[in-house]
């Protein structure tokens, strides 16, 4: 099997495992001059070897052609995750976005998360300077060099958003600072995940 | 000093623990460290910023205690090791520990909220209420001294924004302190909201309507 096609399956199980799946899941890989998707009118649960789709980046429309873009506006990034996980729907429905709430949101995501509209040059405008987007009233779009980092971030997103609704119910969060979560999040792509990301790069065959 | 064999089994140990947090979802990706007590002065920890699935027994490296700068075998050691030597160095008692960021317990840690002994169990298991260490960046003092100092007389501590650290005289007693801490948490959050809501019984679209409540525009 394609190494492409494999890491789609792979990682589609895992979002499923990991409960962040949703309605209109979609996830993405680019490999070469080829991109690779999950049929977005096939659930992440269900997905099989033929759900999976290769196509040159001319050829993409509806969703698929969103992912294209986002992969223009992006070089650095091999991979695509568009998720609903249910955390993140509240916030989304607010409007508003997920702060610095925790260290390894801080690391993977990046210093906060906003949401925008379900409109295309919204999403690629929010994508531009982060690696995550909360979409309203369509989950959260994330990105990475592997799909390994792009559905982490999914996770951990999930994980923030849980923290942030979590703790209204406690007292305000008590946020990190601009200067230490922007550090944090430079130290995290350059040097600590460096090394694990150009190991995964090679299995994923991307 | 210990034994050829007791090294091995206790790599295999820091391995399959490192894969059991990911299984039992206690951890996400590469996030948390975990240590075991070679002897009075070394420990094996887990390397840095590699995945617990892709990891092998022997890339955990051999780092001392007294001074956690000097490492040896395996891989580059986690930039927590500091933490876990002190707190070995501090507590001869305790021969395993655990660092990670489960989500409800990250949810306490991100209000800096410490967790009261409201059950039997929390007040054995941890030693009293659960303290929040100051917060610090990763790898630095900061962060050691508060955690080290929110752990004195407990089994776990949370640390500001970042996550928890649990202690055991083993293993599975670190793993236990781990698991009721998380689920303590859960109920806390539950007691609260039902509190604050005036609901019967709990579900997450309370938490979800009581944020939108106070978020919305």
């Amino acid at each position: 099997m394609d190494n492409s096609v494999r890491t789609i399956l792979e990682y589609a199980k895992e979002l499923v495992k990991q409960k962040v799946t949703g309605a209109g899941d979609c996830i993405s890989i680019k490999s070469g001059d080829c991109l690779y998707f999950s049929d977005k009118d096939v659930p992440l649960s269900e997905l099989t070897e033929k759900n999976v789709i290769k196509m040159k980046p001319e050829e993409a429309t509806g969703e698929y052609a969103l992912h294209k873009k986002i992969y223009d506006a992006k070089e650095d990034i091999s991979a695509i995750c568009h998720c609903h996980p249910a955390w993140v729907a509240p916030i989304a429905e607010c409007g508003i976005k997920i702060p610095s709430v925790a260290d390894d949101m801080t690391q993977i995501v990046g210093r906060d998360c906003k949401t925008c509209k379900n409109d295309e040059k919204a999403i690629v405008k929010n994508l531009r300077k982060r690696n995550s987007t909360l979409v309203k009233g369509d989950g959260c779009i994330t990105t990475g060099r592997t799909m390994n980092e792009a559905s982490t971030c999914v996770l951990v997103l999930d994980k923030a958003a849980h923290c942030y609704v979590g703790s209204a119910v406690l007292k305000k969060n008590a946020l990190i600072n601009f200067f230490e979560a922007t550090l944090m999040n430079v130290v995290y792509k350059m040097k600590y995940s460096k090394k694990n990301q150009e190991n995964l790069q090679n299995e994923e065959g991307n | 000093m210990w034994t050829k064999e007791t090294e091995l089994e206790l790599r295999k140990l820091v391995k399959d623990s490192g894969v059991k947090l990911l299984e039992e979802n206690l951890v996400q990706g590469t996030w948390g460290n975990i240590s075991v007590r070679l002897d009075e002065d070394h420990m094996l920890v887990t390397p840095t910023g590699l995945d617990y699935n892709h990891l092998q027994p022997e890339d955990m490296p051999i780092v001392q205690i007294s001074d956690p700068s000097v490492w040896s075998d395996g891989k580059k050691p986690t930039s927590e090791r500091k933490i876990h030597a002190a707190v070995l160095a501090s507590r001869p008692e305790i021969n395993a520990c655990i660092h990670s960021h489960p989500v409800f317990a990250t949810i306490m840690a991100s209000c800096r909220m410490p967790l009261p002994a409201f059950t039997d169990e929390l007040q054995e298991v941890m030693g009293g209420e659960v303290k929040v260490g100051a917060y610090g960046l990763p790898g630095t003092k900061k962060l050691k001294a508060g955690t080290v100092e929110a752990m004195q007389g407990r089994n776990a501590c949370f640390m500001a924004n970042h996550g928890v650290f649990c202690v055991g005289k083993t293993m599975e007693e670190a793993f236990n302190v781990l698991r009721v801490l998380e689920r303590s948490v859960y109920q806390f959050i539950q007691n609260n909201t039902l509190k604050r809501t005036g609901a019967e019984s709990y579900t997450d679209q309370l938490l979800f309507d009581q944020f939108i409540k106070q978020h919305k525009k």
